[in-house]
């Protein structure tokens, strides 16, 4: 642990910014204040350097389909599915063919030893993807930027309202213009 | 506008020029001694400390309760007469 009372100005400043911490400057009488902010946060735990690229690092490796050898385990995949998303330069069939693809080759040394017969399981593994791999997809976005806001109503159920309501309203317009005959008991 | 006091108006309403530290709300005898002490002893000196630290009414209401001693309501309160007086005058 360093003592930031031994830091200079410029680097309680830095600290200040890695942290995510809004601060003025840092003088004689501000400085105490910023000392404890610090304190506070090193010891929440925040991430000290803010640099979330580094997660996505291992897109850069071949290894990255290496994450597919088990493809039950939905959670597995929609972690390494969020990876394989990250890249922008595949598409999303490609993606797939070629991670199933990788599968198959990949699974059939795994599985030989077990007492299943490998046609049917290996036909599963491509769904399973899919599957998780749609369900990942919203995972991402979530991670990546949360672009969706939160909706109190889900959006088919306001959908609904609103074929509802515009059918009350043809219904009762049309009864509105049969009305017009003269049907009233005087 | 009832829930601001008589002080706070009397603070807000025009420039501070050379009013005393206690003539901020929320600061009454004891922490304006304090601040004094620090050498704090006239209003702007606070409104000094108030944008050194960017306006920011969170970060200036720890500051306070950290040199004078004050509760959260004390400096909540002298935070948002100055931030008022800020909106109005700066």
């Amino acid at each position: 642990m360093y003592s930031l009372s031994s830091k200079s100005a410029k680097e309680i400043s830095d600290l200040l910014d890695e942290y995510g911490i809004k601060h003025g400057p840092v003088v004689d009488t501000t400085r105490n204040l910023y000392e404890k902010k610090l304190k506070e946060a090193m010891m929440k735990g925040k991430r000290s350097k803010p640099s979330p690229q580094k997660t996505y690092y291992r897109e850069e490796e071949d290894e990255v389909t290496y994450v597919y050898r088990t493809p039950i385990r939905s959670d597995c995949t929609v972690d390494s599915g969020s990876y394989m998303r990250s890249r922008p330069e595949w598409t999303e069939r490609e993606f797939e063919h070629d991670t199933s693809y990788s599968t198959y080759l990949r699974s059939r040394p795994e599985y030989r030893g077990r007492d299943f017969v490998e046609g049917p399981y290996v036909y599963d593994t491509p769904s399973t993807y899919r599957n998780s791999y749609s369900k990942s997809t919203p995972v991402k976005y979530d991670q990546e930027a949360p672009k969706a806001s939160p909706r109190f109503i889900p959006l088919w159920i306001q959908f609904v309202f609103f074929l509802v309501v515009a059918v009350f309203l043809y219904l009762v317009f049309s009864n509105m213009e049969t009305n017009e005959s003269p049907k009233a008991i005087e | 506008m009832s829930t601001t006091s008589q002080k706070h108006r009397d603070f807000v309403g025009e420039p501070m020029g050379d009013k005393p530290v206690t003539s901020l709300s929320g600061i009454g005898e004891t922490l304006g001694k304090k601040l004094e002490e620090q050498g704090f002893d006239k209003a702007f000196v606070v409104l000094g400390q108030f944008l050194l630290l960017k306006k920011d009414t969170e970060m200036f209401t720890e500051w306070l309760k950290d040199a004078s001693g004050a509760n959260s309501r004390q400096a909540g309160s002298c935070a948002q007469c100055l931030k008022e007086w800020c909106d109005a005058f700066l």
